[in-house]
């Protein structure tokens, strides 16, 4: 197959115009084409989820669904954002929808009781970084489904209130009060060990 | 401070919110820290510095946080795809089947199967990548069928004759691979690509 060679193509190069062509022809049906984007796409969508799930094992599974997802949709994709753009919330909604069914929402006063008196004793510093790290991803734990897309994208993912509110399907101003009261929840649960 | 009477940008009211002892709305010190922005009083007060201090150690841990996500460089895509392509191909779309040879003759093929042909002749034309193919009946009984073909063409060429390979190309593979009657080939230049020095496939015959 002549062109089976330029499908495969470099993965953040030119998103641009060699997607234009793969997203017109995956939609037709294209099965190739469809293969090549979910290569070119699937890293950045990978280290999306993981920020938001926090392990890399559900977040392939929630990419994997997603571009299933995109792939049923595809026909009905116009191209009123890039197909990246478009997979990013796909990607960021199908997480969202983990989260919620993954915990009962604990309210944000527990953020206080995080247990943590064997850290306050460590004396260097680098165990205190390291350690604040790892009892920062735990209270991650403490933030609701939302609460918690909406910091990592953040935080995390640098992206802007505008982009996020995009993604999450929501106003910048719920964007920002969920940034704001995550940021109030990790600051507390940090520094109830300190 | 009773200066900030009008709420700036990016806070709520939603009851969510948390005044400092010196009387600033806790959103509003975070803002400001984010935006870069401060005031002589942020600059002095106690309280606000204590408040951007909690932020800063936090930001420390969402550093190392952030580093502990691998580089999507290093993350081998191949497995992934290929579980995904699996599910794909278990997937039924519907899709148009097309007549092929004679009227009589009550054979039929996909269009997606027939587009993929169609398009990898179109590209065995340099510098030719083939986007939309739709394939459709033309009228009449024994009249064959209609493609519409999308390229994106090298810059610098004549798109005439860059136009008339590719629709000999199309009509080629349609006889010989397809066994396909065309009526007509129509080529629409949706792109004009200044493709450098990538590719090079010496195909110009």
């Amino acid at each position: 197959m002549a062109g089976a060679r330029r499908l495969t193509a470099p993965p953040d190069a030119g998103h641009d115009t060699g997607d234009t062509l793969l997203v017109v022809r995956a939609a037709e049906g294209d099965e190739d084409a469809f293969a090549a984007l979910v290569q070119g796409h699937a890293p950045v969508l990978i280290r999306l989820a993981t920020r938001l799930l926090g392990t890399v094992a559900e977040a392939e599974d929630a990419v994997q669904d997603a571009f299933l997802s995109a792939w049923r949709r595809l026909p009905e994709f116009h191209g009123q954002a890039s197909f990246a753009t478009w997979m990013y919330r796909i990607v960021t909604n199908r997480c969202l929808n983990v989260l919620r069914a993954r915990r009962p929402v604990v309210p944000l006063e527990a953020a206080g009781e995080m247990p943590a008196a064997e850290h306050a004793t460590s004396p260097a510093r680098i165990t205190e970084a390291r350690d604040a790290v790892r009892e920062l991803r735990e209270a991650l734990d403490l933030l609701s489904a939302e609460q918690r897309a909406c910091w990592v994208l953040r935080e995390l993912d640098g992206r802007s209130y505008e982009f996020i509110a995009d993604a999450v399907g929501i106003s910048q101003e719920a964007v920002r009060a969920r940034v704001f009261r995550a940021r109030r929840c990790l600051t507390q649960a940090l520094g109830a060990w300190r | 401070m009773t200066t900030h009477t009008d709420p700036p940008e990016g806070t709520r009211a939603d009851g969510d919110d948390e005044r400092l002892p010196c009387g600033r709305p806790l959103s509003q010190v975070w803002d400001d820290w984010e935006r870069q922005v401060s005031d002589p009083h942020s600059a002095t007060c106690p309280h606000c510095r204590h408040a951007v201090r909690d932020l800063e150690q936090l930001e420390t841990a969402v550093a190392g946080l952030r580093e502990e996500t691998p580089e999507t460089s290093a993350y081998d895509a191949e497995p992934l795809t290929r579980r995904v392509m699996d599910l794909v191909r278990l997937e039924l779309r519907p899709g148009r089947p097309l007549p092929l040879g004679e009227p009589a003759e009550d054979l039929w093929i996909m269009e997606t199967v027939a587009a993929r042909a169609l398009r990898s002749a179109a590209e065995s034309v340099e510098g030719v990548s083939a986007g939309s193919c739709r394939i459709v009946d033309a009228d009449g009984p024994a009249a064959g069928v209609e493609v519409r073909l999308d390229i994106h063409a090298p810059a610098h060429v004549g798109l005439q004759e860059l136009a008339e390979r590719v629709r000999r190309r199309v009509r080629e593979a349609a006889d010989r691979e397809l066994g396909m009657v065309i009526a007509s080939v129509d080529i629409r230049v949706t792109d004009l690509v200044d493709s450098g020095a990538e590719n090079r496939e010496g195909d110009t015959a």
